[in-house]
């Protein structure tokens, strides 16, 4: 009796304990925090100046730019759609708004708002020609991100917007805590506020069935529409928020803001475990990916590596990290 | 004389057949087969067989396991996963794939129309198929060449170079056989393959049938109309319950034979006893409802009148493609229909699913994979789904409230599940059917619609089924439901609809009929629109 109590209650505590390892694994975010820390480590051990006040806060600057994007494209992506037009919405809204403030001499608020609204008008665009015409996405957006991209150049002229109002410039260079500006602040409000609103809202609850099966959701009475719609409207005014983040940042509202960053937010929000197929993933996720991304770009270039290799890291990470995602659901969740 | 021997009924080998009989030897026959799906007995012990130039109907209602035995004579069910022998030419043969079936002169046409819209006729044809002599490379114009040959032989009018795109569902069906027949099959297999046709393109398809027929080809023919059997089979077999019915032979031919091994005298199961008196007042009123028929089914439904008082039971009966889910479609918004919807004297204007919930009709559907369960969420969020706002504050959801309606929700149906937070994939097909119910029945409709509430069920949840339907029924809930298994709908309801061609042909009450009646009155419908379609085309 005795010694089979002390047997069995070791065993039964290994056993609890697996238990919670694998209920650890199974949260999607815990394993890109791994290996992110994995990777933080193994830089710094390379070349300690990776930890440096400098190069820390120059990650997270630019984090906060793509960032911004990558929280909207992963609700996004959980309600079963996505959208490459996201870089040239925000170059263009930064333009509109740059010559909203200086060629047409508008007070400032109304050029911020005007960028906004040129990145909803555009999100909206999209969502209604993606659902009501049955589009799909990837034409549709892709269609979109080389309309931006002209109608930058349309809007400009191909120079930059230059100079901006002083109040602009103000934001760029304000700082806030640890150099980090607003862009940051806004940022890490947006994320937790949208990741509240995915795990503890009837709305979010809604987007996963969105995207998880649209035709269940439809019968269940969602309507599945107003939400992808909603989605898109959100993205494109993220987008734009960006851009005229960066555009502070810059002081000037350059013609290249944005561009190439659709695929570095897809790739960065999929490394953090946001499905491409729709209906999983979080917000926290999606962003420690795009934190994870940018963290091996500059670790490539702190110790000294060739820049060409660091594309093909950015490459082989996001099929590495997928293919990670895969075998954690098909055993850890699947076993549990 | 064989006493330990194989049983003397199989074919033996052909030597054997030319001394025992005056029937030719059977060109492919499948011998005391059995097959089990994880605990369920599909097929108990089924001998078949078929001749070279003969057409062998193979009848029975759905579940019968009609399908399961062409899904192994077709290597759909690899040999191995079943007991009993199949045999080609008196051999034993052991299909591992239905590729591995057609490389033996084993056709197979199935049911869903599978054709590559892009492609053209001829390239159907002859998709996947080499042996033209040409490597690598496909040479057009032999393509269409051959095609139009084949064609011709079995006497179908279509361009080979049309699109198939541009073709109706009946031509596309004739495209399907001849890429069968492109492989000269020894034996084919055709599984409903009138489902989509109107009256004179199944004459069209018999005709090609009968030329097949003098080629020498063994035909294996499933339908569930009686019409076209005693127009074009010799033989038929009757499954029931995974066994051989009865065999008949042409000269015994009439519809009340098929009637009556059809329907039967199945095992006793048990149905509880609907007591309670059904309500006076009219829970569910539908009046000329027309319901377009989606992409795929031919048919829609038109000109619905019927009523469901509260409490009681109402059984749509027909067959697949009749119109009856169509029927439920229509009420609960999932598709286009016009006509009056009353619920509880209330007239209700449903655009949409959104509008029917907010009148208290809720829909459970037949295929719970396609459109029944989210398999992104766990099991509790499953079940609370669409039923989020009395749970939620502001938009914000109660975790607690949430949490406990869902145990309570779990427990009242005795979902089997190892937490709220498992995955639904893990569940048995009968805690996911339970789990669905919990779903709707989580905003105690007054209109409840199911479709197929039993399928894919193990006995026992199907027995729970039937006990909480009576349950809601004695609570006062309008229900109306759609099976395909006659027999449940008999036990379970209180009145049946019969709907054929989508429409309502026949309405009895529970007492009035059995399984029978239902037969009949389906096969009274499809010979009168079978004879109206020959007739009336000129």
């Amino acid at each position: 009796m005795n010694s089979a109590a002390e047997l069995s209650s070791p065993t039964r505590d290994t056993q609890t304990l697996r238990r919670r390892l694998i209920g650890l694994i199974a949260v999607g975010e815990v394993g890109v925090l791994a290996a992110m820390a994995l990777l933080v480590g193994f830089f710094w051990l390379m070349e300690p100046a990776f930890l440096s006040e400098r190069n820390v806060r120059a990650i997270l600057n630019v984090v906060s730019f793509v960032g911004i994007i990558a929280i909207g494209q992963t609700i996004l992506l959980v309600a079963g759609e996505f959208d490459l037009s996201v870089g040239s919405v925000a170059g263009l809204s930064a333009v509109v708004a740059a010559k909203l403030m200086t060629a047409a001499a508008l007070p400032v608020t109304v050029g911020i708002l005007g960028g906004i609204g040129v990145g909803a008008l555009i999100g909206l665009l999209n969502g209604l020609i993606v659902v009501r015409l049955g589009i799909p996405a990837f034409i549709q957006t892709l269609g979109m991100l080389f309309i931006g991209q002209g109608l930058i150049q349309v809007v400009t002229g191909g120079y930059p917007v230059y100079p901006l109002p002083d109040a602009i410039n103000d934001i760029g260079a304000t700082d806030l805590a640890f150099g980090l500006g607003w862009s940051f602040a806004f940022f890490i409000a947006a994320a937790i506020l949208a990741d509240f609103v995915l795990r503890r809202t009837v709305l979010g609850r809604n987007m996963y069935a969105t995207g998880g099966n649209q035709e269940v959701a439809h019968l269940v009475g969602i309507n599945t529409n107003a939400y992808k719609i909603g989605a898109f409207i959100l993205v494109g005014a993220l987008s734009a928020v960006a851009g005229m983040f960066v555009m502070a940042d810059l002081g000037s509202g350059g013609t290249s803001i944005g561009s190439g960053w659709e695929l570095t937010v897809i790739a960065g929000v999929v490394v953090g475990g946001v499905s491409l197929f729709g209906g999983a993933g979080t917000v926290a996720g999606g962003v420690v990916g795009i934190l994870m991304l940018k963290v091996v770009q500059s670790g490539l270039v702190v110790i000294g590596v060739n820049s060409n290799w660091q594309q093909i890291a950015v490459g082989v990470i996001m099929v590495m990290a997928v293919g990670l995602d895969i075998v954690r659901r098909r055993y850890f969740i699947a076993g549990a | 004389m064989a006493l330990p021997g194989p049983p003397a009924s199989g074919p033996g080998s052909l030597r054997g057949n030319i001394l025992s009989s005056t029937t030719p030897a059977p060109l492919f026959s499948a011998n005391a087969i059995a097959k089990n799906f994880g605990g369920v007995q599909a097929l108990r012990g089924v001998d078949f067989d078929v001749s070279a130039g003969e057409i062998h109907a193979l009848l029975g209602q759905n579940g019968a396991g009609k399908s399961t035995l062409v899904k192994i004579l077709n290597g759909v069910h690899p040999a191995g996963s079943y007991t009993g022998a199949v045999q080609l030419d008196g051999r034993t043969v052991s299909f591992a794939s239905p590729a591995d079936a057609r490389a033996n002169g084993v056709g197979y046409v199935p049911q869903e129309i599978e054709v590559l819209e892009q492609l053209s006729v001829a390239e159907n044809v002859f998709a996947g198929r080499t042996g033209l002599g040409d490597g690598m490379l496909v040479h057009q114009r032999k393509l269409e060449r051959r095609a139009g040959e084949i064609f011709s032989d079995l006497g179908i009018n279509i361009n080979p170079r049309a699109y198939v795109a541009s073709l109706t569902s009946a031509q596309r069906h004739l495209v399907m056989i001849a890429r069968a027949i492109v492989l000269k099959p020894r034996v084919l297999m055709l599984d409903e393959p009138t489902a989509s046709l109107s009256g004179t393109e199944v004459e069209a398809l018999f005709g090609v049938l009968r030329r097949l027929k003098l080629q020498g080809v063994a035909m294996v023919y499933i339908t569930h109309r009686l019409p076209e059997v005693l127009a074009i089979c010799d033989r038929a077999t009757v499954l029931r319950d995974g066994k051989v019915a009865v065999r008949i032979a042409r000269e015994d031919f009439t519809p009340e034979t098929f009637i009556f091994s059809m329907s039967g005298q199945r095992m006793e199961r048990l149905f509880p006893e609907h007591a309670a008196p059904i309500g006076t007042h009219k829970a569910l009123e539908v009046r000329g409802l027309t319901v377009a028929g989606h992409s795929g089914a031919v048919h829609g439904a038109k000109d619905i009148n019927l009523t469901v008082a509260a409490g009681e039971i109402v059984g749509l009966a027909g067959l697949l493609g009749s119109g009856r889910s169509e029927i439920l479609h229509g009420i609960y918004g999932r598709a286009r229909a016009n006509g009056e919807i009353r619920v509880a004297d209330r007239m209700v204007h449903i655009k949409s699913p959104g509008d029917a919930r907010a009148a208290g009709i809720a829909l459970l559907t037949e295929d719970r994979k396609r459109d029944g369960l989210l398999f992104n969420l766990p099991v509790g969020a499953n079940i609370t789904i669409g039923n989020l706002s009395p749970l939620a504050r502001h938009g914000l959801l109660r975790g607690g409230l949430e949490r406990s309606s869902i145990v309570a929700a779990m427990r009242a149906l005795n979902v089997k599940a190892s937490s709220p937070k498992a995955a639904v994939t893990h569940l048995s097909g009968g805690n996911q059917q339970k789990l669905l119910f919990a779903r709707v029945l989580m905003r105690a409709p007054k209109v409840l619609l199911l479709d197929e509430p039993t399928k894919g069920v193990d006995a026992a949840t199907r027995h729970e089924i039937y006990r909480l339907i009576v349950e809601l029924a004695e609570k006062g809930v309008a229900l109306l439901i759609v099976a395909s298994e006659l027999e449940e709908l008999i036990g379970l309801c209180d009145r049946y609809l019969v709907v054929a061609d989508g429409r309502i042909v026949d309405e009895f009450a529970r007492g009035e009929g059995g399984e029978d009646r239902v037969l009949r009155s389906i096969t009274a419908a499809q010979a009168q629109s079978h004879a109206r379609a020959t007739q009336g085309d000129p």
